[in-house]
């Protein structure tokens, strides 16, 4: 066969171009999606996260209308858990309410929410969404630089490839919303 | 010193020490296994409540996967010193964390596993979940060491054995001193039993120190001493009572005795003075008793013979009549036997056999034995008397015989020859031939009746007997018959004949007879032969009519004459047998029968033997 190929020179030529395109294409596409993955893996950990900190913060029972009212996990601008946070959050409960993922595209829509992760980075305008939002019974979250500094409650933020917490409590007491002192205890607490 | 034979105060200090000892060492154990279960619940307790709270601060850790906070939370069970070892896994079953953080992974389990805790190769190893909210966050393992427990342990043990070492040194001090309370009476009780026995003092009494069981004892030994006082004074008394009891029997005793004494000698001297031999023997044959005749005739003693056997005694004895009749005794059977030849001494016995019994068993038999021998002896010379008479009375018929037969014949003939002569008186030749006749049956008849008278002189004369030499009997018989010798030629040789003892006039006309019938009854020329020799005892035993005892000589005289037919060898000595005519040879018929006569009076013997035409011999035994 391999004699018959050598007869037919174009032809095998051919088939080793397509391979070596295939093959570099493959390349490309997988680089590509590796790039993605640690963002991926980090957004899902987070979506975790934001479900954990409802088991380590005290919502007062004024927060709730009723006790049949759902808790709301809010997320304003681009969803980066997608799915990864619904599928946190199933089955569970706050304080005996179910819980319910919203999502926001501008923080005049936030108005029956418990917990708001903001997405946006830049802290000029996470500043401004900040002082729009309701000061009660709402925790916010972001991975926005010097959120906890600027009137955020919790923030993301990633070391050695470690997500660690910042957290103002002070914000939060505020906020009539009591954060576990085990939860303090893993953070970075700032005023 | 085994336990038994240790005296009362160690048994008794012993046996407090060792019961103390026990329950100390029983409660120890208790308490040691109460404080050991206890421990180890309170130590699962505690670890369980420990682990609670661990799980409890680490819920945020594992909820934010914050392994800096968890292996704080963690290392803060370093204030538990027990706990070697703890981790955290997390909702997957991973090792979170790690307590001390020199260990690793692979010294926990690879995965939890379930809830509680558990005692495992000497440590308490346990999971606890760590919840939050109900929701399951994770796994908590812990390890604690035992350490604490054996700390605890050695120092109750020391403890333990402080209690144990003060509370014997205690039991031993107050059982030495409280020991007394019981054995003091006790040892005083011995003491004294000691005494007792020692000196066989029993007015010693034991002193009373309480009023319980151990004063109980000794009153009932001083009790029982004063009984035993009291007994011993009766048994005294009794003892006493008895000794002259004793003494009373023992005179009456003595005075039966000397009575049975005197009894026993009195029959003892019975007996002796019995004529007749009595003895006793008993079951066995043994004598028990002999009276002195029977000493005296059988040559014994008393003494040697008691006890002894019959047979023992007599072996000669044996299977005698005696011994058979003693053996029917035995048997209970009343034994006379009025004549028995004794088979141990010369003489002949009456004897009684009678069974002594009591009770129908013969427990001994008597013997009683008169000795009859005298008797017997009479008896026998009587019963020789008589043969001598019947024999005397036997000649007596046939010369009664001979008379009527042989004496008539001549006078027969001279009646018939006095007829002829008387009727022939004229005719003087005839007359004379008669009286011829006559006179020749005279001196016939006168023949005859020398010799009846000769061969009765035999019988009847008491001769004495003395010395006779054969050889001068001989010779002197030669000279006698010179003429009778001479006219036939005779010849007569003679050995050397010994000197006997016998009747010299009888001894001569034995061999007078013998040499002339030989001489006599001889048709040519007589030679007669005459030899002697000494029998020897056995060729005595062969004559039944000889005494064993004495010395015989054996005469042999043969001729060369006309013999005899060897059957009439035993009729040729009867009186007036004759074997021939008396026409061919003259004669009496008396002189054999003479001899045998003679030789009867010697106590000798005498036969012959013959052959007709040929000869006899005739042998002569005499006693020398």
């Amino acid at each position: 066969m391999i004699r018959k190929d050598r007869h037919n020179k174009p032809a095998y030529q051919t088939i080793i171009l397509k391979v070596i395109v295939t093959l570099l294409f493959i390349f490309f596409i997988h680089n590509h999606l590796s790039a993605q993955r640690p963002a991926s893996r980090e957004s899902a950990l987070k979506a975790v996260f934001l479900f954990n900190f409802t088991q380590f913060v005290e919502w007062s029972p004024n927060a709730f209308s009723s006790n049949e009212d759902p808790f709301v996990i809010g997320i304003l601008g681009d969803d980066p858990f997608k799915n990864d946070i619904d599928e946190a959050v199933t089955g569970e409960k706050v304080q005996g309410h179910s819980i319910i993922i919203k999502r926001y595209a501008d923080v005049k829509d936030v108005n029956y929410c418990h917990l708001l992760y903001i997405s946006f980075k830049d802290p000029k305008h996470v500043k401004k969404i900040l002082d729009s939002l309701p000061n009660q019974n709402l925790l916010s979250v972001s991975d926005a630089y010097n959120f906890a500094r600027i009137g955020g409650m919790i923030r993301f933020y990633t070391i050695d490839n470690k997500i660690k917490l910042q957290i103002n409590n002070e914000a939060a007491k505020s906020a009539n919303l009591t954060i576990s002192s085990k939860l303090l205890r893993l953070a970075d607490i700032v005023n | 010193m085994r336990f038994s034979s240790s005296p009362i105060k160690g048994k008794l200090m012993r046996i407090i020490l060792l019961t103390s000892g026990a329950v100390l060492i029983l409660t120890c154990t208790a308490f040691f296994l109460y404080e050991f279960v206890a421990f180890r619940q309170s130590n699962k307790v505690q670890i369980s409540t420990l682990g609670k709270i661990i799980a409890a601060n680490s819920t945020a850790a594992l909820a934010f996967q914050d392994h800096d906070d968890a292996y704080e939370t963690l290392n803060s069970l370093r204030a538990e010193k027990h706990v070697v070892a703890a981790c955290l896994y997390d909702d997957s079953g991973h090792i979170f964390a790690v307590y001390p953080l020199y260990l690793k992974e692979s010294d926990f389990p690879a995965s939890p596993g379930k809830p509680g805790y558990n005692y495992v190769n000497s440590f308490l190893v346990g999971f606890e979940p760590v919840l939050l909210e109900q929701k399951f966050r994770g796994t908590l393992y812990l390890k604690s060491d035992m350490k604490a427990m054996y700390e605890r342990f050695t120092l109750y043990s020391f403890i333990a054995l402080l209690v144990i070492a003060v509370s014997s040194l205690l039991a031993f001090l107050l059982s030495n001193r409280l020991q007394k309370i019981i054995s003091d009476p006790i040892l005083a009780l011995a003491a004294t039993a000691g005494i007792i026995s020692r000196e066989n003092d029993y007015t010693v009494r034991a002193e009373k120190k309480a009023d319980d069981e151990l004063g109980l004892l000794t009153d009932a030994f001083n009790q029982m001493l004063t009984q035993i006082e009291t007994q011993n004074a009766e048994i005294t008394g009794l003892n006493h009572a008895l000794e002259r009891k004793v003494v009373d029997r023992t005179i009456k005793l003595e005075q039966a005795n000397n009575e049975l004494k005197l009894q026993n000698e009195f029959v003892e001297k019975i007996l002796d003075a019995s004529v007749h031999h009595i003895a006793v023997l008993d079951t066995e044959m043994r004598f028990t008793s002999i009276n002195k005749m029977t000493e005296q005739i059988y040559g014994i003693k008393r003494d040697e013979v008691f006890g002894k056997s019959y047979i023992e005694v007599f072996p000669q004895s044996k299977d005698s009549r005696a011994h058979n009749d003693i053996q029917r005794a035995l048997n209970g059977k009343y034994v006379h036997n009025p004549v028995t030849k004794s088979a141990i001494i010369n003489g002949y016995f009456e004897n009684y056999f009678i069974p002594l019994k009591q009770d129908s068993k013969v427990y001994a038999v008597l013997i009683l034995s008169h000795d009859i021998t005298q008797i017997m002896e009479a008896n026998e010379k009587l019963m020789r008397v008589n043969v001598e008479l019947e024999k005397s009375n036997n000649d007596l018929e046939q010369f009664a015989y001979v008379a009527s037969h042989d004496l008539q014949e001549p006078l027969r003939k001279i009646q018939v020859f006095s007829n002829y002569a008387e009727q022939n008186i004229d005719n003087k030749e005839d007359t004379k031939k008669y009286l011829l006749k006559i006179k020749f049956s005279a001196e016939r008849m006168s023949d005859l009746i020398r010799a009846v008278l000769n061969y009765s002189r035999l019988s009847h004369l008491e001769e004495q007997f003395g010395q006779v030499n054969l050889n001068q009997v001989i010779e002197n018989i030669k000279i006698d018959l010179e003429l009778v010798i001479a006219e036939k030629e005779a010849v007569i040789n003679t050995g050397k004949l010994p000197v006997i003892t016998g009747i010299k006039l009888q001894i001569n006309q034995l061999f007078l007879n013998l040499i002339s019938n030989s001489l006599k009854f001889s048709n040519n020329q007589p030679v007669i032969n005459i030899s002697s020799g000494i029998l020897t005892a056995n060729d005595v035993k062969q004559y039944p009519e000889l005494e064993p005892e004495k010395r015989y000589v054996e005469i042999i005289l043969t001729d060369n004459g006309i013999g005899f037919e060897q059957e009439y060898a035993g009729k040729i000595f009867n009186v007036f047998q004759r074997l021939h005519n008396r026409s061919q040879f003259p004669g009496t018929g008396i002189g054999l029968a003479l001899c045998k006569k003679i030789i009867d009076n010697h106590h000798g013997s005498i036969s012959a033997t013959g052959e007709l035409g040929k000869g006899a011999s005739f042998s002569i035994v005499l006693p020398l």
